[in-house]
């Protein structure tokens, strides 16, 4: 069988309206517990060195622009990964004035890990599944 | 609370009496008025006046109340006179508002932002600098704005606590508290000895996980990663306590109106064991972290915050505790299990990096200490499932102290028990402005430092 943790991910993380909640989540993930460099993966600083970019929050009016800018700045192929209820368009702020449809569904995700906020084991699948697509 | 009216012309010698024996809270407007909020060893004041044309400015004196009175215009439509910051606070159809800056030969700008390098939630931070030196510093948030309030008006009270829970992450405990807190009393209903203990562990822990974290992200911000690793190895323990203890590792909807979650504490011992040890061990680490002299001597000094300047900015929580200030609803004004576990206020005069540091590791220490009285008095009995609250028509205001200080919410009711209308006022909306000072004179690499001693969220700022 593959080794389904086969592919090193930079991954760039965008905010999009989160409540900081998705965000505890992915820093634990990506802290000492869950030991994420034995996969290959790391949080980068630029768009550039990105292979997955991590959204999370309903996407905002004020954040579109900004978001835009960022997924246009990022090296192909590149994943984008939605974490969080919010993300998926389902979230505690559907339909507020100044939130978005989701930052997933906006920003077209091609993997999406539902939860409020997903547990770090949950995101960590969800990069599983983002690096096999990039194979 | 003491409410007193006045006709807008004498609302900045109104404000200024309040203020001599209060603290100001938080500045907030209605359909019919503006209100500025004050607490007490009294208890809270309400100083109303009815909204009028150019109601005096009392930012210009009082910048405590720069951003409300920003808010209350841009949002609510209040119109002032003698603004001190005429720029819109929320970014709106034509972008974020240009950003104050310093001029003069020599001055260069560094821009950050929306997006952020890290993990970390969206501003944009204008630095104005001479050399390495920051000249000042402009912070414009606004970029999570979701607009929570507008939102959530209208909506049946009792169900919109979940939503009320995830306006924040990081301080969702704080506000459920004060939401809950806030539909009991117009309910007139009052939750039994082990909710109160209960929702008391949830609160404590909440501060625990956000302390473990600012304390480790202290740490980062000095390039330490023996602390930054294990304190944050530390805070990834006090989350899987608080999904053993409440059912989510970030305590979302651990109190709820009427009680606290069900099923909640369900096996107190193994929480307070459990407790125990990583008091324990979060005591070794503190320990190693501010026995650490090099990274002691790059806390002492950065982020200064005077104490006149936090009183004036009407900071709350650790950052003003750590400016000389006592400030602490717990104490000030206690609520729910704290009137019988009173907590010991930190309290620090060196205004600096490392005194917030010394402040969040005597909280951190204390926080263990209430949840083993807390754990101890609660013995072998769960709390009971939730009471069924009604709210009736009316309005009124809570206040928690949350990691980072007091959070505020105004409530109104009406008849049919929906929400009229909710005003949040964070502690973190309080202090941002103050955060904003203190990297005054700072270099610019020290940012991350000095901005993490303070470690405030966007979420709840932004609405």
């Amino acid at each position: 069988m593959a080794n389904p943790f086969a592919h090193a991910l930079g991954i760039r993380h965008l905010v999009c309206g989160s409540c900081n909640g998705c965000e505890h989540e992915l820093n634990a993930l990506a802290g000492p517990a869950y030991d994420t460099s034995q996969q290959g993966w790391g949080i980068v600083a630029s768009p550039r060195h990105a292979d997955v970019v991590t959204v999370t929050g309903p996407m905002t009016t004020a954040m579109r622009a900004a978001a835009a800018a960022t997924l246009a700045a990022t090296a192909q192929p590149c994943v984008v990964v939605a974490i969080g209820d919010c993300a998926a368009g389902e979230g505690p702020w559907a339909g507020a004035p100044h939130a978005g449809t989701g930052a997933g569904i906006e920003l077209d995700a091609a993997v999406t890990v539902r939860g409020c906020p997903p547990t770090p084991t949950a995101i960590a699948a969800g990069f599983a599944e983002a690096a096999r697509r990039l194979r | 609370m003491i409410a007193t009216r006045v006709g807008a012309a004498a609302l900045p010698a109104a404000v200024s009496v309040a203020l001599r024996d209060h603290e100001p809270l938080a500045a907030y407007a209605t359909a019919s008025d503006v209100h500025y909020l004050f607490a007490g060893a009294g208890g809270l004041l309400d100083v109303g006046a009815a909204r009028e044309d150019a109601i005096p400015a009392l930012a210009a004196t009082y910048p405590v109340f720069a951003w409300d009175e920003r808010e209350m215009r841009d949002a609510h439509g209040v119109s002032f006179a003698g603004e001190p910051d005429t720029r819109p606070l929320f970014i709106g159809a034509a972008g974020a508002p240009a950003a104050l800056t310093a001029e003069g030969e020599g001055v260069t700008l560094v821009v950050v932002g929306p997006v952020h390098a890290g993990i970390i939630e969206p501003g944009r931070f204008t630095f104005s600098t001479g050399g390495e030196t920051v000249i000042s510093l402009d912070a414009q948030l606004s970029y999570s704005r979701r607009g929570v309030e507008a939102f959530l008006a209208g909506q049946d009270a009792v169900a919109a606590a979940p939503r009320v829970a995830r306006i924040c992450g990081a301080c969702s405990v704080a506000r459920s508290w004060s939401y809950a807190r806030a539909l009991e009393t117009l309910a007139g209903v009052a939750c039994d000895e082990r909710t109160e203990y209960a929702r008391l562990v949830a609160a404590e822990l909440e501060r625990i996980y956000n302390h473990l974290f600012d304390l480790a992200q202290a740490a980062a911000g000095a390039g330490y990663g023996y602390s930054q690793t294990h304190l944050f190895g530390l805070k990834e323990r006090a989350n899987v306590l608080c999904a053993a203890a409440f059912g989510h590792r970030l305590l979302f909807d651990a109190i709820v109106p009427g009680g606290v979650g069900i099923g909640v504490l369900r096996d107190a011992r193994a929480t307070r064991e459990a407790a125990a040890q990583l008091r324990a061990d979060a005591r070794r680490e503190v320990r190693a972290l501010l026995g650490n002299i090099s990274v002691q001597r790059r806390f002492e000094g950065a982020g200064v915050l005077p104490a006149e300047t936090a009183r004036a900015f009407g900071v709350v929580g650790p950052g003003r505790r750590a400016s000389g200030g006592t400030l602490d609803v717990r104490a000030l004004l206690p609520y729910g299990a704290y009137a019988a576990l009173v907590p010991a206020v930190a309290s620090d005069a060196a205004c600096d990096v490392a005194a917030r540091v010394r402040v969040k590791a005597a909280e951190l220490d204390a926080a263990f200490d209430l949840i083993d009285r807390a754990l101890a008095a609660l013995g072998e009995h769960a709390p009971p499932a939730p009471r069924g609250v009604t709210p009736g028509r009316g309005a009124t205001v809570t206040l928690t102290e949350g990691p980072r200080g007091a959070e505020t919410l105004v409530v109104a009711c009406d008849a049919d028990g929906a929400l009229e209308r909710i005003t949040v006022r964070s502690a973190s909306a309080r202090n941002w402005p103050a955060v904003v000072r203190a990297m005054e004179g700072n270099i610019v690499p020290d940012f991350p430092l000095v901005n993490k001693s303070f470690n405030l969220c966007y979420a709840c700022a932004d609405g």
